[in-house]
């Protein structure tokens, strides 16, 4: 009997472990296409409290989860759009632009949900996302459960990883976008557009961004409440850090933020007396030894953080 | 030969001020053609219009005949012009391959066809013996070799002109050969080099022709063969006027400072400086000649303490300096004038006032109780006053130093550091981008420091300043004093030389 | 002068302008503007206890908002004031409920010198980190807020938790109340009196002087002999201590007891609030009470008009994203020169 309930419970522990990193992954991945680009976004969490919003919303009134994701993408390139002309044309301080972009998302997002549903309106539930098994694969005993019956959102969300590490390593897009993270002068010499390649960046962030936020909403749970991202941006921003800029790397990371989490929670439904907080330190703590004592600095972008202005006299 | 490149009365005017008049320049094909002149001459702003980086304000250029609107560095690049910049353009954390195949769109495939773009490179590198080893990052690669990266990055762009701007500048002796053999290669197989150097020595060995620049205009285009090492120094620095109107002192007994054997970052011929001993007395000024990047910024970096040199020893009153910090040196009564006054001098979004007492706002003077109480009264009264003695040009002693003048900038700077009354004043390029009657005016307060006995390090690229002002000239080469003249008639062709390195 | 004007013109403009798109999303859902913001203004002030909310919650922004100045003015980034806020409040807490025979004011002047030392060490942190590893300071401080967060919800689910609601005990001695009819409690004394010590720090000593130097531009105070790398560390120890303050503060005077929460968001309010306030302690307080305002008013406004308290959070996002923009826009090169050619009389041509 002891055993069978050790598989299961190891086998939910890692499934929720695949689903909790799912979110944090999109977004890592979103942060980590900004800051090859030289922009250090650290409102992610605003950019996907404004996904989930709408990812819900639309998947309310249509019944359809997937243009909930869609509407999600959408709206992340929108806010993510006021950072980026700030950023990029106004050289504003990044840091402070995304913790604008933090309190004012999150702000128009309830106004939103408020407005539609009304100011005293109990939680209002929409079509959950359907999980899709994949055929055979899902078949296999614990890892099937694990890893093929999932919504998705989380095959195309693992699927990005191989996908970003070839466009980095292996296109030629891909090399001349990271250069703009690195030496923006020299690419700007070699002939790339600088300013439009920190613009697509901002797109594909806030695409990103917008998507992990509409999982929450449309695949994860299906509801919305004012702070329903809970921190899930900056999270995905240490992963970004403790993945040392590496779309594997951030994968590790993503999952083990995920499985930290995942763990926590299975901890405290079986008794409430754990001090489930200390172990969800871990992450944070580890990352910041990581970066104190290995100095990871030099793995990031260089420029990352950096306005850049065409040289001009 | 045929002609490849003309540039036909190029101006280039900042503001009120002209960088380039009525420029004329003509490269033929396959030769190695040199720009000579001393710091702000105008080659860089040239080469930044070759490169599409400038907009010329008026003039033609024309390409194998044609003429041409250069307005972006692709289309530089498209027409054949490619350019190593002193301080190469490479991104560090890629490989030598990455570098050279960025921004690259030979072919339309997405994918990067490693194998066989790297049997391009390889041919390539081994057709002008350009010795790279491809896939090794750029940072574990000699700067020699992310030189040869930077050729091979222009060749395998397709260029026919490629300008070097002082490509010797970070290299050693056998790494220069090196670079020569590769220049030489280039132009058998009928490319153009545009070559940037004051190194006389190496310009004689390579040029074919030889352009000389001046205060933003042309000279002289010469042979190589029909001049020599004087002829040219000569026209580079133009006629001097050898009497200058200020007295010249002798040297005193008296140490103020007393450099032994100081040496810091001295395998860099460029951002180093090595095995340098001298002294300064009281009341004299010794300058300190040298075209910009020799190591004066070093030398003057570590005489004011900012930086803690390698190797040897410094004396101050004939006392030891134990440790290198610019506050016990401010405390040893050293002023320092920095080479850039908006990045070392002055915060630009302090007031006038502020930055008057930015070193001397804790003396007993301006400050009770260690600073805890601000005489404010005092200050503002202390400041208006120097407003007035320095002739200070601003609206009021609030008005942020950022919105002044460049003149009336330095005015701050040397009003702050000469009413400590130091001992030694270190000036770093103390008239650059002044104009004429600003520069009368930190001259004259320079001399009338001195002649209060102050010692003085000034530190010029400028050489009529130099020989303007100093008692004694010591040049700079490559991190090293390579002679030391009197400032008393000094021996203006034997400097000029010097500083060429040409010494011997 | 003319600093001074742009440096007020730009957060009153921001301000401004928020309220009037504000004023158009009202109008968009239906409402009426002018009956909002009657209701609006009206609920921070129409009684004394009302007038009283307001300042007590302007008292936890204020804190937060000159934690975030003075690092600010010092040229690093403080990200961390949620962090540091809730530390001090922790140990606040762990004094005040553990410390056996001290009670009344010295035992809340040990709680809050402690809860001062506490957020303190708890910035320091990231500061030794920036100047002996070279570690960006931003991500370092972000992280420490959520080690701190958890750290805090250990404490009132585990050893510190009373009774079965996941919460600590209320602190044995609470701060004064200035009035009777209102909630107002003596940290607001405490967080002006700091504030102007800050401003008397920054502006009329020599070390506030030399610490706004070596924000400005480290180059050249290190070349004028400032050692920068100390006013660095100094900067972050102080500007966590001044955060630690207020979580201390803000327990003994109004939230009493740790609970899920407390602190929430503070340290991120705090640096839109200095933001806005243009870096100056004065109009960091000001920014602070308006902030407040906004949140007191939202519920009535909400009671009386029907309009959801998030117009007022849009509003005041609004105001930091126009304030911050504005900023930077004078700041740009061109916009610098523009306006030092409009207030300069124009040269004359040389020739």
């Amino acid at each position: 009997m002891e055993t069978v309930f050790d598989i299961i419970f190891i086998q939910e522990l890692l499934l929720s472990t695949v689903r909790m990193a799912t979110p944090i992954l999109i977004v890592a991945l979103a942060e980590l296409y900004s800051e090859r680009a030289g922009l250090v976004n650290i409102g992610l969490d605003g950019i996907m409290t404004f996904g989930a919003l709408s990812g819900f919303l639309i998947c309310y009134i249509t019944g359809n989860p997937y243009l909930g994701i869609l509407a999600g993408a959408i709206s992340g390139i929108l806010i993510n759009m006021i950072y980026a002309f700030c950023t990029i044309h106004l050289g504003a301080e990044q840091i402070v632009y995304g913790m604008a972009i933090n309190i004012f998302a999150p702000a128009l997002a309830s106004f939103i949900y408020k407005i539609y549903f009304g100011i005293s309106s109990t939680l209002v539930q929409a079509t959950l996302m359907k999980t899709v098994p994949i055929p055979i694969l899902n078949k296999i005993p614990v890892l099937g459960v694990v890893f093929f019956n999932h919504t998705p959102i989380v095959y195309i969300a693992y699927l990005l990883v191989p996908l970003t590490y070839v466009f980095f390593s292996k296109t030629k897009l891909g090399l001349n976008y990271k250069a703009i993270g690195e030496f923006p002068k020299a690419a700007e010499s070699m002939g790339i557009n600088v300013m439009l390649n920190k613009y697509i960046a901002c797109i594909i962030c806030g695409i990103l961004a917008g998507i992990g936020g509409a999982y929450l909403t449309t695949a994860y749970i299906s509801t919305y409440s004012d702070g329903v991202v809970a921190g899930r941006g900056f999270i995905a921003l240490s992963a970004v850090i403790f993945g040392r800029w590496m779309p594997g790397g951030v994968l590790l990371a993503a999952l083990l933020f995920g499985f930290t989490d995942a763990l926590q929670l299975r901890l405290q439904v079986m008794s409430s007396g754990t001090p489930y907080q200390l172990l969800a330190m871990i992450p944070y703590l580890s990352t910041l030894f990581v970066l104190a004592f290995f100095g990871i600095k030099k793995a990031g972008p260089k420029a990352n953080g950096k306005p850049y202005f065409r040289e001009e006299r | 030969m045929r002609e490849l490149l003309v540039m036909k009365n190029i101006t280039k005017k900042f503001g009120d001020i002209y960088a380039n008049k009525d420029i004329n320049l003509i490269i033929r094909e396959g030769e190695v053609h040199t720009l000579l002149g001393e710091n702000g001459a105008g080659k860089s702003t040239l080469m930044n219009i070759l490169i599409g980086l400038y907009q010329p304000t008026s003039g033609s250029i024309y390409y194998r005949g044609k003429k041409v609107k250069i307005d972006s560095p692709s289309k530089a690049m498209k027409l054949g012009i490619g350019m190593v910049h002193q301080h190469f353009m490479l991104v560090e954390a890629m490989t030598v391959f990455e570098n050279i195949i960025l921004g690259v769109t030979k072919d339309s495939s997405i994918f990067i066809k490693k194998d066989r773009i790297k049997k391009d490179i390889l041919e390539l590198a081994s057709k002008y013996g350009l010795n790279v080893e491809i896939d090794k990052p750029i940072t574990e690669i000699s700067v020699g070799e992310q030189q040869r990266v930077e050729i091979l990055k222009a060749l395998y762009r397709g260029a026919e002109l490629l300008i070097l701007d002082e490509p010797t500048a970070a290299l050693t002796d056998i790494e220069v050969e090196g670079l020569f053999r590769v220049i030489k290669k280039l132009i058998s197989e009928k490319k153009s080099v545009v070559f940037i150097s004051h190194k006389m020595r190496e310009v004689l060995e390579i040029s074919d022709r030889i352009t000389i620049l001046r205060m933003g205009h042309t000279i002289k285009t010469l042979d190589k063969n029909k001049t020599n090492a004087e002829e040219l120094a000569a026209l580079m620095i133009g006629k001097k006027m050898v009497s200058s109107k200020y007295k010249k002192v002798s040297k005193t007994k008296e140490n103020i400072i007393a450099l032994e054997h100081i040496s810091f970052n001295k395998e860099s011929k460029h951002n180093g400086i090595k095995d340098i001993s001298l002294t300064v007395g009281k009341g004299e000024i010794l300058g300190i000649a040298g075209v910009d990047g020799n190591g004066q910024s070093q030398l003057a970096q570590v005489v004011t303490g900012v930086i803690t040199p390698h190797e040897g020893n410094i004396y101050l009153y004939g006392k030891k300096v134990a440790q290198f910090d610019p506050n016990d040196f401010i405390n040893s009564n050293i002023s320092h004038i920095p080479e850039d006054r908006n990045k070392m001098g002055l915060i630009g979004d302090m007031s006038v006032k502020e930055n008057l007492i930015l070193k001397s706002i804790e003396k007993s003077k301006f400050s009770l109780k260690k600073g805890l109480f601000l005489k404010k009264k005092i200050i503002n009264q202390y400041s208006n006053e120097m407003k007035k003695k320095y002739d200070i040009r601003c609206s009021s002693i609030d008005q942020e130093v950022r919105n002044l003048s460049g003149g009336n900038q330095q005015k701050i700077v040397l009003a702050r550091e000469l009413e400590m009354e130091p001992e030694l004043l270190v000036a770093v390029h103390p008239t650059r981008g002044l104009d004429i009657g600003a520069t009368k005016y930190v001259h004259d307060k320079i001399i009338s420091a001195r002649d209060k006995g102050c010692g003085v390090i000034l530190i010029s690229a400028d050489f009529d300043e130099i020989l303007k002002l100093s008692d004694r000239i010591a040049v700079m080469f490559e991190g090293q004093i390579v002679g030391i003249y009197s400032g008393d008639n000094p021996p203006i062709d034997e400097i000029s030389l010097a500083m060429a390195g040409k010494a011997e | 002068m003319k600093n001074m004007l742009i440096k007020i013109f730009v957060p009153v403009i921001s301000v401004l302008c928020s309220f009037i798109i504000g004023a158009i999303l009202i109008t968009i859902i239906g409402g009426n503007p002018m009956e909002a913001y009657t209701y609006l203004f009206k609920g921070a002030f129409c009684t004394p206890a009302n007038i009283g909310e307001t300042v007590i919650k302007a008292v936890p922004l204020i804190f937060t908002g000159l934690a975030a100045t003075f690092a600010y003015k010092c040229g690093v980034f403080n990200l961390g004031g949620e962090g540091q806020f809730v530390m001090g409040a922790v140990v606040s807490i762990w004094i005040s409920t553990t410390l056996k025979g001290i009670t009344g004011i010295p035992l809340i002047i040990i709680s809050l010198t402690l809860g001062t030392i506490a957020g303190g060490i708890w910035g320091a942190i990231p500061g030794i980190l920036k100047i002996t590893r070279g570690l960006n300071e931003i991500i370092v401080s972000i992280m420490l807020n959520y080690v701190a967060i958890l750290f805090m919800g250990y404490l009132y689910t585990g050893p510190l938790r009373e009774g079965n609601v996941p919460q600590t005990a209320s602190v044995p001695v609470k701060l004064g109340r200035i009035f009777s009819q209102s909630r107002v409690h003596y940290g607001i004394v405490i967080a002006l009196i700091l504030t102007l010590i800050i401003y008397y720090f920054l502006f009329y000593t020599s070390k506030g002087f030399k610490l706004r130097a070596v924000g400005l531009n480290q180059i050249a105070s290190q070349f004028n002999g400032l050692p920068v790398k100390k006013f660095m560390l100094f900067s972050f120890i102080i500007s966590g201590a001044i955060a630690g303050l207020g979580g201390s503060v803000e327990l003994h005077g109004t939230q009493f007891r740790l609970m899920s929460g407390f602190g929430q968001g503070y340290g991120f309010d705090g640096v839109a609030i200095a933001l806005i306030g243009q870096l100056n302690p004065i109009g960091t307080v000001l920014v602070a009470y308006l902030f407040a305002i906004l949140r007191t008013g939202a519920t009535t406004m909400q009671v009386g008009s029907g309009m959801p308290t998030s117009v007022i959070d849009i509003i005041q996002a609004l105001v930091i994203v126009f304030a911050v923009a504005g900023s930077a826009f004078i700041n740009l090169p061109k916009i610098r020169q523009f306006f030092s050619n409009v207030f300069s009389k124009p040269r004359k041509e040389p020739l």
